[in-house]
């Protein structure tokens, strides 16, 4: 006990938070030093007189632990300030204090250095051996804490989110509930609302906030003319009812989801099959699909839908993020990076799910517990397993729901019925024998001949690399032609052998590519006759079974070599191993003569193995022979002979019915155009690295919990479920055994549309305020727990909730509510004595001027020039030029014509790149599709300028602005500048203005103008 | 007002002014707009002084950052890290005396450097030769040889170096650079990407866009030496209308009648803020187009980066004088830029992975590639220290080198290496760094970190350079989707070994 002095009296650093009335401090161990006691005799002395928990324990814990495990941090979840977390916490180790068991309580372990990792405290001094001791002996004693010495902490479940919605009546102050609210809480402030907007303020609002377009000039003449009490609504109804509603809303909900068509990290490959969703989000807003069936269609549209193409288009929703291409398809599952890309993929689908219906951000409890919402780890993990065994993945369907419906069933007694033919096969097959096997053999491995020798069977077999324990490796066999000749293509003969049951395509190469050069090293000069599926990534090469695989060229593109080798950058499976192997290859000159007939082969290894496999096999002319037509029927017809020689009668009929029906099946669905795709959560059935679950039936992926997220260190197997902290239903999902995957997002889906879900419904309803005033009720509407924001409004965002909830969920409806109530149409004043009370505008004592998205300014751009194109659906046009597609795609904006009128549709149809977003939208604060946005950045910098002054896209369309004026308006340049002015900011220009204007564009032109007006503030902003 | 720092952002329910939107979404806008539109208010006014130069957390030995960025990974043990061992046991099975996970299987026998070493400098720190102009400057260098990065996947591993996360959508480190310290010349970006000059590498912007954090702290790509090199600085070549006298009267025209319009909209400095953003805009039309201009250098000055030989042409395959113009150019044009008030500069080497080689990834032989590519990066590094040094910026300006990952000690397919994720180099410079030292050892071979339990990260990295530039790495924050991000997430220890 030389190490301290074991008089230690310093003050807690930290402090607690209830020890305002903290004892005079004297250490336990002071005490019983000065009773004469010391050493290792302490720990046997104690029971008589007990450590007090305040006076002698609480300053050791102060002094060395609260700083992380106390009021301010809550390392691992755990804290030594609150009795109920110190005495049952602990994560891995919990309880961390035994009651009676000092020394081998873990707390003790960890302030007495002894566990590896949780040496305790892992910064500063270490606890003196008369605290430790103090520590053990009050554990000893049966750790006696008493509940006034426990700090407060608040019920984590006691947090407005997770309450039920309330049942809440409007103030009677108006006849508009959401008005009636506002003015309640206005009141209140010393607040009063701002009169209503003029006619032509509110057209622009509501046409930007219902269509993201602006009016027409006509369009607002109309309408400032139209007196009627109802021209108002009667617009609103207009704008709900027009396409455009949805174009508009569904770019909202796609911010959300982080909807994108490529893939986004290394190798931004593009999806072409994901804008059926975006599409499915269209046509969900345009035909006011009720919410609960939304949420659900995109959780389990395939499940509780199944006949119904919106059913899978919706699944669109799961795989709308980024996937990470090269930890799936270069990387097995078998390794860690393997392990951890899968991990993330299903994380990307966890936090998508729950942070878009439920406003939480449960990614966060991927670690540890949530340390501010009452997330356990496990609840993330359940969720895990509702997704686990989904991939991200083209799915077939058909956009017709009858043909869809159709198609279903088809494909479901399709499946019936093979297993039906297979229940039936097996046993006769058993009986069948060794006879039976060795005719499948034959008709599976043709005999090979010398072609010097017809008809005499050869052991040749061909060339066999040496055996690698993984793929992943790169190997290669070349012929020398013996001169430099014009080569034509090459032919990879396929070889056969029955080791491990392989048969035809015995070890045919999984990624490779066919090089011709004059160096024999393959430095210099290597000119490509073939490259698939080289080792930078693309997805496998099928096994071509018995047929040879001939590369392109031949066209006089002048591929020139002496030498040409095949590459192979992906290694067959043989049994536990991998190599490659190659019965024949073929070079072909321009006069289609074989050139590598009989010519020396090298090869980076070889096994040399008799006759059967050198690398002298592989110009030797041997080959597998394919079967003629006849004999292949000649030998099935024997083959069915000895199946059904055991059987009986109405077995043999049951099997022809079921082959009959199966054969029916299939004509019926190659009758069928070929299917529809869209890219969606699914079950992958792949090759190679990423394999999917589909191939083992489709089965979730076993699911631990894992401690601080590490995929290295699997903890307990968990199965599926959601939340916790919301008690209105079980959290654990209870399916039973035999449950499809299906079932687990089904009862995710169910869960989540419950009416008696608090989040589900405040979460959309907030959102929907958000797009029309600028600012939510929640100003977080991703995070509704304890790190988000709390409403401003809680009574008026729970009747709104219970109201679109009980309502059936019609977004129409709310939409209405929202834009008809007198808060909606005020007036953006200025009002200096409001803004110092409010100067954020949270209680709306007036409209907020809003800046125009992106989006909602390029469409404005078109529409203004006249050339905006409302041509709806479809595949996203491009305003970039791709180079290098095989590898990772370059998207070159620059390269593409601003003149292309593809590109004049509404962005919403954009094709959405993740690794090169478009750069005129993203200066302008586009959303990024690799996050989950729930609100746009507002940015104004010198670049935008730039990017609004210059880009091709504004230089452009100004020139068709100032076309269209010219041939609205005539002769009459005057006329033409205030038809531009009325297109683009909805009024006419002062006079003043207008003679600026006038003299600008007598000087600079009218394109200089068009460029002119739609840079302006007023363009920009609308009030 | 002290809640206007950026890092101390206030709780999300705290109703946003004005005047706080400018902090979160134009602080890159700069000191004078903001001053400009806030004129007219004095309270306001005293603590938006010298928002250029916004308050730091702790006195500043660094201004501005370099970042050398060597993509596709480049090979610890065949530049900077020797390893005598391989010498002597070059061509024998590897062994690694545990079971090693490698990307591509890459365990064949030893390799050894593909280059000799020697000593160079005071501090006689062993150099490979296909970097020996390093040799010149390499006692201002501090070296990390015991970095060890998370996975050994090209996408991740550049979003960790880049971004401090393995995922898409965080901003990268020039990204929390210009939001926390702001701008020193509002006439130019704050934080410029030079990008390798074959194109992006593997993630592209992602690796440098703002995510969360306000547009303007995005970098901006600049190509130098090409006919447009930053995008949209001049009008688009189908705008032939526009002339230089019309842009002119077009600024007074547009700013006269946004004046009015705002005139009736009191109080909504974003209006005014806009009307600002053009005049800078023009300010950069003129600002940028001379930072650029390498021409202006003197003779013996493109003689130091060796871009006195006028523009040439280049074989087909990759070469070492062509790397070498390429990366002295954007070398000399980041001086510029630097010298010009730019906060942080990201000098990228190497395209993304494809075939042929065009970047640092070398499975099949590191000689090919990692020779040019070496070599041309070594001239042009050496030239802008021994530039910034000479004109007294290394004082204030930190260079980082750094990479994606290491390479394996083993061989792959006899010349080539594989990835190692497990260890590899950066090195430092300038910005108060201590020159000529070394922090932190591989092990025997290269292979993992000498001391397995104490390796460098990135996040010791980030730390560093927040720390020289005067901000504390855990109190530069953002919240974004309910959490308070950080460059360094919960990471990061100021490494002290290496700070003079």
């Amino acid at each position: 006990m030389t190490n301290r002095p074991p008089l230690v009296s310093a003050p807690a650093s930290g402090g607690l938070q209830t020890c305002a009335a903290r004892p005079p401090f004297v250490s336990w161990a002071a005490k019983k030093l000065a009773a004469g006691l010391v050493g290792t005799a302490l720990t046997s002395a104690l029971a008589a007189t007990a450590p007090n928990f305040v006076s002698d324990v609480r300053p050791i814990f102060a002094k060395h632990c609260v700083e992380c495990h106390g009021p301010e941090k809550q390392k691992s979840g755990y804290r030594l300030d609150v009795k109920a977390i110190a005495l049952t916490g602990g994560e891995g180790s919990a309880p961390n204090i035994v009651p009676g068991q000092g020394a081998t309580s873990p707390l003790v372990k960890y302030i007495k250095r002894e566990v590896e990792d949780m040496k305790m405290p892992p910064k500063g001094d270490p606890l003196s051996p008369a605290e430790i001791a103090t520590i053990a002996a009050w554990i000893d004693a049966g750790a006696v804490w008493p509940d006034s010495a426990s700090a407060a902490v608040a019920d984590p479940l006691d947090w407005w989110s997770l309450k039920p919605i309330a049942s809440v009546t409007p103030p009677a102050s108006a006849a508009n509930p959401i008005d009636a609210f506002i003015r309640a809480k206005l009141a209140t402030n010393g607040l009063t609302p701002s009169p209503s907007a003029d006619a032509r303020t509110l057209i622009r609002r509501l046409y930007f906030d219902l269509t993201g377009l602006p009016p027409t000039p006509e369009e607002i003449a109309g309408f400032v003319a139209d007196q009627a009490p109802d021209a108002y609504a009667r617009l609103v109804e207009k704008l709900l009812a027009s396409p455009r509603y949805g174009e508009r809303w569904a770019r909202h909900w796609l911010d959300v989801v982080h909807y994108g068509d490529t893939h986004g990290y290394d190798k931004d490959k593009l999806r072409p099959n994901a804008w059926p969703y975006r599409d499915y989000v269209v046509r969900a807003f345009n035909s006011d699909k009720p919410y609960a069936r939304f949420v659900q269609e995109q959780i389990a549209g395939d499940v509780l839908f199944p006949d119904s193409a919106d059913g899978i288009e919706a699944l669109g929703f799961i795989s709308a993020g980024p996937w990470d291409f090269i930890g799936h398809a270069e990387v097995p599952e078998s390794k860690t990076d393997g392990k951890i890309a899968r991990h993330l993929d299903r994380d990307d689908m966890v936090a998508n799910t729950i942070g878009t219906f439920s406003s939480l951000t449960v990614h966060c409890a991927q670690c540890h517990n949530h340390k501010f919402d009452p997330i356990p780890a496990e609840d993330y993990y359940n969720l895990q397993a509702v997704f686990a065994a989904l991939d991200r993945t083209d799915r077939e369907y058909y956009r017709d729901d009858a043909r869809h419906a159709r198609f279903q069933a088809l494909r479901r007694v399709q499946r019936e019925t093979a297993a039906a033919l297979a229940a039936l096969e097996a046993p006769l097959r058993a009986q069948a024998g060794e006879a039976y096997a060795e005719i499948t053999r034959r008709l599976e491995l043709p005999p090979q001949t010398d072609p010097a020798e017809p008809g005499k069977p050869s052991p040749s077999r061909g060339y066999h690399s040496a055996l690698s324990s993984t793929p992943d490796v790169t190997k290669w066999v070349q012929v020398d032609l013996g001169e430099s000749i014009e080569i034509n293509r090459a032919t990879l003969v396929p070889a056969h052998d029955t080791f491990n049951g392989i048969g035809a395509g015995f070890g045919f190469p999984v990624r490779f590519k066919v090089e011709a050069s004059d160096d024999p090293e393959f430095q210099t000069g290597v000119k490509l006759l073939w490259q698939r599926y080289d080792q930078t990534f693309m997805a496998d090469f099928p096994n071509p079974g018995r047929d040879a695989f001939t590369t392109g060229g031949g066209t006089g593109d002048g591929i020139i070599g002496r030498y040409v080798r095949v590459t192979v950058t992906k290694l067959a499976p043989r049994k536990d191993d991998y190599m490659f192997a190659l019965a024949e290859l073929r070079v072909t000159d321009r006069a289609g003569k074989n050139v590598a007939a009989g010519r020396p082969v090298s090869a980076l290894d070889t096994i040399e193995s008799g006759e059967r496999w050198r690398k002298s096999n592989l110009t030797d002319g041997i080959a597998p022979a394919a079967l003629s037509a006849e004999e292949k029927a000649e030998l099935e017809r024997a083959r069915d002979a000895l199946l059904l020689g055991s059987a009986d009668e109405p077995t043999k009929s049951r099997r022809a019915a079921l082959l009959a029906e199966s054969s029916r099946i299939a004509a019926e669905l190659k009758s069928l155009p070929k299917p529809d795709l869209v890219y969606a959560g699914g079950i992958h059935t792949g090759s190679g690295t990423f394999k999917g679950t589909g191939a083992a039936g489709g089965h979730p992926r076993p699911i631990h919990l894992l401690a601080r997220g590490q995929v290295t260190t699997p903890g307990k197997l968990v199965g599926p479920g959601t939340l916790s902290a919301l008690q209105f239903a079980p959290a654990r999902f209870d399916l039973p055994a035999d449950a499809g995957e299906g079932q687990r997002r089904a009862a995710l889906a169910h869960w989540l549309t419950d009416p008696k879900n608090p989040l589900t419904w405040r979460s959309i309803v907030n959102r929907v305020w958000q797009y029309h005033f600028g600012r939510g009720l929640v100003d977080t509407p991703n995070d509704f727990g304890r790190n988000g924001g709390q409403p401003s409004h809680p009574e008026l965002l729970d009747w709104l909730a219970a109201d679109f909830r009980d309502s059936g969920g019609s977004f129409k409806s709310l939409h209405r509510r929202i834009v008809m109530s007198a808060t909606y149409r005020q007036a953006v004043t200025a009002n200096p004595a409001a803004e110092k009370i409010d100067s954020g505008n949270t209680l709306l004592w007036r409209q907020n001027r809003r800046k125009l998205e992106a989006e909602a300014l390029r469409d404005a751009v078109l529409a203004v020039s006249g050339k905006l194109d409302l041509t709806m659906g479809g595949p996203g046009w491009q305003d970039f030029v791709i180079e290098r597609p095989e590898h990772s795609p370059h998207f070159k904006y620059e390269l593409a014509n601003p003149e292309d009128p593809k590109t004049w549709r509404r962005s919403i149809y954009r094709f959405v790149v993740r690794s090169q977003t478009q750069p005129w939208m993203t200066s302008m604060d586009c959303a990024d599709p690799s996050m989950r946005v729930d609100k746009r950045n507002e940015s104004l910098s010198p670049l935008q300028a730039l990017a609004m002054l210059n880009n091709g896209f504004i230089v452009s369309q100004a020139q068709h602005l100032a076309a269209r004026v010219r041939a609205e308006r005539p002769d009459d340049l005057p006329a033409q500048i205030a038809r531009a002015h009325a297109l683009a900011l909805g009024r006419a220009p002062e006079p003043a203005a207008l003679a600026q204007l006038v003299a600008f564009a007598e000087a600079e032109g009218l394109p200089a103008l068009g460029r002119l007006i739609l840079n302006l503030n007023e363009f920009t902003f609308v009030d | 007002m002290a809640h206007d720092s950026p890092f101390h952002r206030p709780a999300a329910t705290r109703p946003i002014s004005r005047r706080d939107f400018l902090w979160q979404s134009g602080g890159g806008l700069g000191g004078l707009a903001l001053a400009a539109m806030l004129g007219h208010d004095r309270a306001l006014a005293a603590d938006v002084s010298a928002p250029a130069s916004r308050p730091v957390h702790h006195p500043a030995k660094a201004k501005r950052v370099v970042q050398f960025f060597m993509a596709g990974a480049a090979s610890h043990i065949d530049l900077f890290d020797y390893k005598p061992e391989l010498i002597k046991r070059h061509g024998q099975p590897s062994d690694f005396g545990e079971p090693v996970e490698a990307f591509q299987n890459g365990l064949g026998p030893w390799l050894r450097p593909i280059w000799d070493f020697q000593p160079y400098g005071q501090s006689g720190k062993m150099l490979s030769e296909v970097v020996a102009p390093l040799g010149g400057v390499v006692d201002d260098l501090a070296f990390v040889h015991n970095m060890v990065g998370k996975s050994g996947v090209h996408s991740a591993a550049t979003l960790l170096q880049s971004t401090g996360f393995q995922l898409p959508g965080f901003p990268g480190a020039g990204c929390w650079v210009s939001y926390g310290l702001g701008s020193l010349n509002e006439n130019l970006p704050t934080f410029v990407v030079l990008p390798d000059h074959r194109g992006f590498a593997s993630n592209g912007v992602k690796n440098w866009d703002a995510a969360f954090l306000p547009s303007q702290h995005s970098g901006t790509i600049i190509f130098p030496g090409t006919e447009a090199p930053v995008a949209d600085l001049f009008p688009h070549a189908s705008g032939k209308f526009i002339t230089p006298r019309g842009e002119a009267a077009a600024h007074r025209l547009m700013a006269d009648l946004n004046r009015q319009h705002s005139a009736a909209r009191e109080g909504d400095q974003r209006l005014d803020a806009r009307i600002r953003s053009y005049e800078l805009a023009a300010r950069m039309q003129l600002a940028a187009p001379e930072a650029l201009n390498l021409k202006a250098e003197p003779a013996h000055v493109l003689k130091l980066y060796g871009l006195d030989g006028g523009p040439q042409t280049w074989p087909k395959e990759i070469n070492a004088d062509e790397e070498a113009f390429h990366f002295s150019q954007k070398c000399l044009a980041a001086r510029r830029l630097l010298e010009r008030g730019v906060r942080f500069v990201q000098i990228w080497s190497g395209n993304d992975n494809s075939f042929p080689r065009r970047n640092w990834d070398s499975h099949e032989n590191v000689q090919r590639d990692h020779g040019p590519l070496a070599l041309g990066m070594a001239r042009g590094a050496a030239a802008f220290i021994k530039d910034l040094k000479q004109r007294g910026l290394l004082e204030d300006t930190l260079i980082l080198w750094t990479t994606e990952f290491g390479r394996m000690p083993s061989s792959q397919g006899g010349k080539g290496r594989d990835h190692n994720p497990f260890v590899f180099t950066n090195w430092l410079c300038g910005g108060g760094i201590k020159g000529g030292t070394t922090h932190g050892e591989s092990d025997l071979w290269g292979y993992k970190p000498l001391d397995r339990t104490n390796p460098t990260t990135v996040y010791d990295i980030h730390a560093t350079i927040l720390h020289q530039l005067g901000l504390d790495h855990t109190r530069l924050t953002f919240r974004h989707n309910g959490i308070d991000r950080r460059l360094t997430d919960v990471h990061g220890h100021v490494i002290k070994n290496i700070l003079a």
